[in-house]
């Protein structure tokens, strides 16, 4: 233990004598990211640490030279004086000299941020508690990202993976090379996006439109937290963005809006109970265990439990209307634009039949497609 | 009432307490001879000028930046 101490203290020491570049692979420090932007906040960052030890340096070493200097065994007199303007002076002006000197390169950055003119493609992302949704507006496709984690690495029933807490169901692709705004909004309480990687956090509002924007430079793919506390899972929504070239990213959109052509094709046909039981335990998992816990049992006096519920064991009517519309004054969000008809019908169906829970039907999917159709209609008007 | 600080000498206090640091032979006369609604009035005034010189340097430096 004292030996790893001594080692980081020993490594840390040694890396301050190196290079930028060797202190940027550092993970203690800022990353220099993908982007131009990242780059120069990157930069000024870097700038504005030297100055700090510059200063550093000059204020300790003044002062430990006249401790040394002015010591008592040596026989120093304190000089008994009330002021000395000129001196005043002069350390006031300095520091307004290096703050107006480290404020010219930061303004050109934050003014360079702020311009989100002229973008080729535009995603609109919401925040909800507790996952993104994000919306490529001209492009006519709209998902939502999930941590996707497992329950049994969270509760330490499993080893952690590499991306624990940092992976997520679908992720944001974009291409590179490529303007990219973004529109920031929330949907229930105040979330920040953020991706290091990209310079970019900004908070999702709701009831306002945040925008910020970005070219990435280099594929790869960058993950990134939801910044502002958010309530119980702000850590379980992260953010991972895909970078990939533009020819890829043409041929990804393609195939996710065929993917959502036949998702809506297959609400058309007839589910059996089992493999409704199946889909929807993975829906439950992903959307619905966060609050009602994976057993069903939920959070006595916060969530309400689902095994053995009037709501869940009473009629199928109700039990579809909470879930496609929430309950308003609770946490329970509309779930009718963030699941597929298919996935709406496995949900209720397994919440219907699993822990003890056995009412042994199942709801179809055309039958919630057919009730999601009027209010698709009157959202998108 | 010759030993009131004239209209100068009440700027430059006022300045002086904007940037922090006052002599203390000034601070006596102040104390002395001056009349708080001066000072006041010219601290609101150069309060006013502060704010106005602020306004104008983000409009430059936005117009720098070409917005």
């Amino acid at each position: 233990m004292v030996r790893t101490i001594i080692t980081t203290i020993g490594s840390g020491l040694g890396l301050t004598l190196y290079s930028t570049a060797t202190l940027a692979d550092w993970t203690v420090n800022l990353t220099p990211g993908v982007t131009d932007v990242s780059r120069s906040v990157f930069d000024l960052h870097m700038t504005i640490f030297w100055i700090c030890v510059a200063i550093a340096l000059v204020v300790f070493g003044v002062m430990f030279w006249s401790i040394f200097h002015h010591r008592k065994s040596r026989g120093a007199q304190a000089h008994h004086f009330h002021e000395n303007t000129l001196v005043e002076v002069i350390w006031t002006l300095i520091p307004i000299v290096i703050l107006v000197a480290m404020a010219i390169p930061a303004t050109a950055t934050l003014v360079d941020m702020y311009d989100t003119d002229e973008a080729e493609l535009d995603i609109q992302i919401t925040g909800y508690q507790w996952k993104w949704r994000y919306d490529y507006l001209d492009h006519d496709l709209t998902f939502f990202s999930n941590l996707s984690t497992p329950r049994e690495q969270i509760s330490n029933e499993a080893d952690k993976q590499e991306h624990y807490l940092l992976e997520v169901d679908r992720h944001l692709v974009l291409p590179v090379d490529t303007r990219i705004r973004f529109l920031l909004t929330s949907n229930d309480v105040i979330h920040s996006w953020w991706v290091p990687a990209l310079a970019v956090k900004k908070d999702a509002i709701p009831g306002f439109i945040n925008d910020a924007w970005t070219v990435i430079n280099e594929p790869g793919i960058y993950r990134g937290q939801c910044a502002e506390l958010c309530g119980k899972d702000h850590g379980f929504m992260p953010v991972v963005v895909e970078a990939v070239s533009r020819a890829e990213f043409q041929q990804w959109l393609a195939d996710a809006r065929a993917a959502e052509q036949a998702e809506a094709a297959a609400a058309e046909r007839v589910w059996t109970l089992d493999e409704l039981m199946q889909q929807g335990e993975q829906v439950y998992l992903r959307a619905c265990a966060a609050c009602h816990l994976p057993n069903g049992e939920g959070v006595p006096g916060a969530f309400p439990a689902l095994k053995g519920s009037a709501i869940t064991l009473g009629d199928v009517g109700a039990h579809i209307d909470i879930v496609l519309n929430g309950k308003s004054g609770t946490a329970m969000q509309a779930f009718r634009d963030q699941l597929s008809a298919t996935e709406l019908a496995a949900v209720i169906t397994y919440e219907r039949n699993a822990w003890g829970n056995s009412l042994g039907e199942a709801v179809s999917p055309a039958q919630i497609a057919r009730l999601l159709q009027p209010a698709t209609g009157e959202a998108e008007q | 009432m010759s030993d009131q600080p004239n209209f100068w000498q009440t700027l430059l206090s006022v300045l002086s307490s904007f940037f922090g640091v006052q002599s203390e032979r000034n601070r006596e006369r102040d104390f002395r001879h001056g009349r708080p609604i001066h000072y006041i009035l010219t601290g609101l005034l150069m309060a006013t000028l502060f704010v106005l010189g602020v306004i104008l340097l983000v409009r430059w430096a936005l117009s720098l930046a070409g917005i």
